[in-house]
């Protein structure tokens, strides 16, 4: 059972006076259990609708959106999922202790001081408790939107640039406790304008642009560009026999392209090559990182 | 109901921590306690026999405390019931909107709450809020007089809590109009309105002659049957007070009529609410 | 779903509005309530007063000595009965404003309530003397010494009703006619045969009844200007209010209670006298002005009052005598240094019930001749 299924998801802004705003124009995507899944795409490609929309705080126009095998409406299914929205307003004056108390209550969760304290600890606040939440830095404020979300632990994380603001170090904290949860068994669904962050937490990665789903699949999947391998070869090669061979210089001194559709392919390639007298140094896939996937797909949709 | 209640706490919390709600705890406090410390009684066999307010003579004549401070006590319920409604339109029109800003309401509509438990809470919460507010105000006020004049009454106190049902119906519009226009301006103004036309409501038997025969007439009549009768509660509660018998016909009806017209309104913006997208 | 229960909330929003209308209309009443009662104490005179005060000035030709006339001073107009009236400290004088009363909402009530039950004592009265005291009768004065009419009495039956008493009657001062009394007799079984009072009728608008001839003849000299030079214990400016006067402070003592004898002991030792107004225009509302030489004492004594008469409410209170209650509201004193003012009322509503028993009995007796009487 995947713990988000979205079909046919639209969702049009009406406006008095003024024409409607389509946020989202028809979004199939499929959250499987236990993954980590990110959501990346331009600004204004509809991401924080479409979060909110899964969680039953925009309602949608068209289509149907269940999480965790019920409606977001269903205040039981939303017991179960964690939310750290993208500019969490805190309460400036009160204690995070306090705060955190007064969510898990909100919650509906028993009251439980040293759980709430042991998860201020694990966020990296033990040393902030006995000040005031308008005192903390965007940093130290995300980590206790972060520990709210994580109360009670639920079975499906929602967060919205959760590292926003976190210095680097505290990136590597956050990601740490992030990669738990998904051990833990709970499904991170990320939406995240830093792809190195996406790239290095999740698993799986939907694109949204305009309003629709450009791209979706495992992040090697999405990441691999089909049959192109770099290869270097030791300096005094014969550029016209490789060029004969089916290889391309790619600029570096002995170092070249080659397409090889499957492994056999390669190595016959390389017998070419090598036949010419060229002495192989390196071989390696040549893969595309998430921003040069990212810009392909929206170069796909423009 | 949980969530009710939650919500309830948070919006008492929030208001614990404001500086101006414990400006205003001590400012009720100082004025009791400046009362008490200023004010000298010299009662005679139940009579007030002589008042003195910082030194000054304050009412020369002798008569039955009770009779004596039934001003007093009217005037209080009336600086109580209008001051009150007044300061917590003021105080309380951006418990709605801060609870409805950007990154908090989200933030609420994401827990296991239903939508209408957000906005009952809330009022749940300054109701409450006004009522501790109120009581404590006026349960002093009693305390001061009954200490030095042995006359105990419970009409301020019971004038307060008609103060609250008030309250409730000016704070049920301003909640609402909170889920239609997020803006604490908005909602004081809208809360304002309502006191206006709460008080020509309580006095539309006596301006509907006034309004030209006809549709007019008609239509005054109309629109004044349905808001609360806020000067009419301000009258009774003024009577309470001061232990004279009430103007109206019945106050329980009055009262809860009233209180119904606030949960109607409420029900408007829960109506609303449900349907709003954040 | 969601939708459902939206449209539920709004079904639900237009219900509530309805019984609140309901409520508040059925709460509040379409009839708009009745004013609080308010009673008006006399305190001062009004303009009507002051019209009818001015109205009562008649000169009075004062007796004139041949030598002095150049150190006359210019004599003023004067009201006759305040004239007659008794004169220095410690005097008793109360004028009942007969007229005024018999007009006002509590005299009609009593007029109404006396005709019912002496009406007839009262024509033979007409009949006998001439005189309808619903009519001519203007003012009644009380002092120590006797009562003073004024009014309509040139009827020539009242003369003679006065005269067939068997006294002696003779002309006295400048226009009053002298009615005596028969010297008191010795019955044979001891007791003694009254004559009654001394009657003096002056101008055929005042009558004066007296204890002792002398006592009437005093009166008459003042109200002819042979009076001592001091003034009438009541002022021109103190005659507003439907009754109004001044009673010394042992007068005073005896019109207390037995169990107030206390508080009646205080008030005759501080005050010099005690100036009453009783307004019965529309409530009965009275103001007792006492005065008295040691301030202090007089403040002590208004707290007393004020105590008594709280005490007194709370009594009532306690008693579940709510009427008397109510008429306690009314009751406060207002000290000003050497002298403080008592104002007591009973609202109009209080007096109509007090009085219904009187329209009740009449309302019997005429249905009992109904009941009587045999139908064909």
């Amino acid at each position: 059972m995947p713990a988000i299924e979205v079909i046919g998801l639209r969702k049009t802004y009406r406006r008095a006076f003024r024409s409607g705003h389509e946020a989202l124009r028809g979004v199939d995507l499929s959250v499987p259990e236990g993954s980590a899944f990110g959501l990346i795409g331009p600004n204004g490609a509809g991401k924080t609708t479409f979060i909110k929309s899964i969680l039953g705080i925009v309602q949608p126009t068209e289509g149907t959106v269940r999480v965790l095998g019920g409606s977001p409406e269903d205040p039981r299914i939303r017991a179960r999922i964690g939310y750290l929205p993208e500019r969490l307003h805190l309460p400036g004056s009160w204690l995070a202790p306090v705060f955190l108390g007064t969510v898990a209550g909100l919650k509906g969760l028993k009251p439980d001081k040293a759980a709430n304290l042991r998860l201020l600890e694990r966020v990296g606040l033990a040393d902030a408790l006995g000040r005031r939440i308008g005192g903390y830095s965007k940093g130290m404020r995300q980590r206790l939107g972060l520990a709210a979300a994580m109360l009670g632990s639920p079975d499906l994380l929602i967060l919205d640039e959760p590292t926003d603001g976190i210095d680097p170090m505290g990136r590597v904290e956050v990601r740490r406790i992030l990669q738990e949860e998904v051990q833990r068994g709970t499904t991170l669904f990320l939406n995240s304008h830093l792809l190195a962050e996406t790239e290095r937490l999740c698993d799986r990665v939907a694109i949204l642009g305009n309003g629709k789903v450009l791209r979706e699949g495992r992040l090697e999947d999405l990441a691999r560009s089909g049959a192109r391998w770099v290869v270097r070869f030791a300096p005094g090669v014969d550029a016209g026999a490789l060029g004969a061979a089916g290889f391309t210089a790619a600029g570096t001194e002995g170092q070249y392209h080659v397409e090889a559709a499957d492994v056999a392919g390669l190595n016959a390639a390389l017998d070419k090559a090598r036949a010419t007298g060229a002495l192989l140094m390196e071989l390696k896939r040549d893969g595309q990182d998430l921003e040069s996937v990212l810009a392909s797909a929206m170069g796909v949709a423009a | 109901m949980n969530g009710v209640l939650g919500i309830a706490g948070y919006v008492l919390r929030e208001a614990a921590s404001r500086k101006f709600i414990l400006a205003f705890l001590l400012g009720v406090t100082g004025v009791l306690v400046t009362l008490s410390l200023s004010l000298k009684i010299e009662v005679v066999d139940g009579a007030l026999a002589a008042s003195r307010l910082f030194g000054e003579v304050m009412d020369i004549n002798i008569r039955a405390v009770d009779v004596a401070l039934k001003p007093v006590f009217m005037a209080a319920a009336g600086i109580v019931f209008y001051g009150g409604i007044l300061f917590g339109i003021v105080s309380c029109s951006d418990f709605a909107t801060s609870l409805l800003s950007p990154g908090r309401i989200e933030h609420l509509l994401a827990l296991p709450l239903r939508r209408w438990h957000i906005l009952a809470g809330t009022f749940l919460g300054v109701m409450s809020l006004a009522l501790l507010g109120s009581l404590y105000g006026s349960v002093g006020l009693v305390l001061i007089f009954g200490v030095k004049t042995g006359y105990w009454t419970m009409g301020p106190v019971i004038s307060a809590m008609l103060a609250c049902v008030s309250f409730a119906a000016v704070y049920s519009v301003m909640l609402t109009t909170a889920t239609i226009i997020r803006s604490a301006a908005l909602c004081a103004a809208l809360g304002g309105i309502t006191l206006v036309a709460g008080i020509i409501a309580g006095f539309r038997t006596k301006i509907a002659p006034f309004i030209e025969e006809g549709v007019s007439r008609e239509l005054f009549k109309g629109v004044t049957l349905v808001l609360p009768r806020l000067s009419s509660l301000a009258k009774a509660g003024m009577d309470l007070a001061a232990s004279t018998p009430l103007g109206v016909q019945s106050l329980t009806m009055l009262l809860a009529g009233v209180f119904v017209f606030g949960l109607g309104v409420l029900a408007l913006g829960f109506w609303w609410f449900e349907g709003r997208d954040y | 779903m969601r939708q459902r229960r939206r449209g539920l909330w709004l079904v639900f929003a237009v219900v509530l509005f309805g019984l609140a209308a309901w409520l508040m209309l059925s709460g509040q009443g379409e009839e708009e309530a009745p004013p609080p009662p308010k009673v008006a104490f006399p305190n001062r005179m009004r303009p009507a007063e002051r019209e009818r005060m001015e109205k009562r000035r008649t000169y009075v030709a004062p007796v004139v000595d041949a030598g002095t006339v150049a150190q006359q001073q210019p004599i003023r107009p004067s009201d006759p009965i305040l004239a007659a009236l008794p004169r220095g400290k410690g005097k008793t004088a109360v004028v009942i404003e007969a007229n005024a009363i018999r007009h006002s909402p509590i005299g009609e009530m009593l007029l109404e309530c006396l005709m019912n039950r002496e009406g007839a004592e009262l024509e033979r009265f007409k009949k006998e003397t001439g005189v309808d005291p619903f009519q001519d009768l203007d003012r009644m004065v009380l002092t120590d010494d006797g009562v003073i009419l004024s009014g309509n009495f040139g009827d020539d039956r009242l003369k003679n009703l006065l005269t067939s008493r068997g006294s002696t009657n003779y002309d006295y001062g400048d226009s009053a006619r002298l009615f005596e009394p028969p010297v008191p007799q010795q019955r044979p079984d001891g007791s003694t045969r009254r004559g009654g009072p001394q009657v003096g009728l002056w101008n055929n608008q005042m009558l004066v009844f007296g204890r002792s001839a002398d006592g009437v003849k005093e009166v008459i000299d003042r109200v002819e200007g042979r009076g001592p030079d001091e003034p009438p214990v009541i002022s021109e400016s103190s005659t507003y209010g439907e009754m109004y006067g001044v009673l010394s402070s042992e007068q005073l003592k005896k019109l207390f209670p037995k169990e107030q004898q206390e508080l009646a002991a205080r008030l005759a030792e501080v005050a010099e006298n005690v100036e009453l107004h009783v307004d019965a225009s529309s409530d009965f509302a009275m103001t007792a002005q006492v005065k008295g030489p040691d301030a202090a004492k007089v403040t002590d004594l208004g707290k007393s009052l004020g105590g008594a008469l709280s005490l007194a409410r709370m009594q009532a209170q306690a008693e579940g005598k709510t009427e008397m209650a109510q008429l306690l509201d009314f009751a406060k004193v207002r000290p000003d240094g050497d002298e403080f003012k008592l104002e007591l009322a009973v609202p109009l509503e209080v007096i109509k019930q007090q009085l219904a028993f009187c329209r009740e009995q009449q309302s019997a007796q005429n249905e009992k001749p109904q009941e009587a009487s045999p139908t064909p």
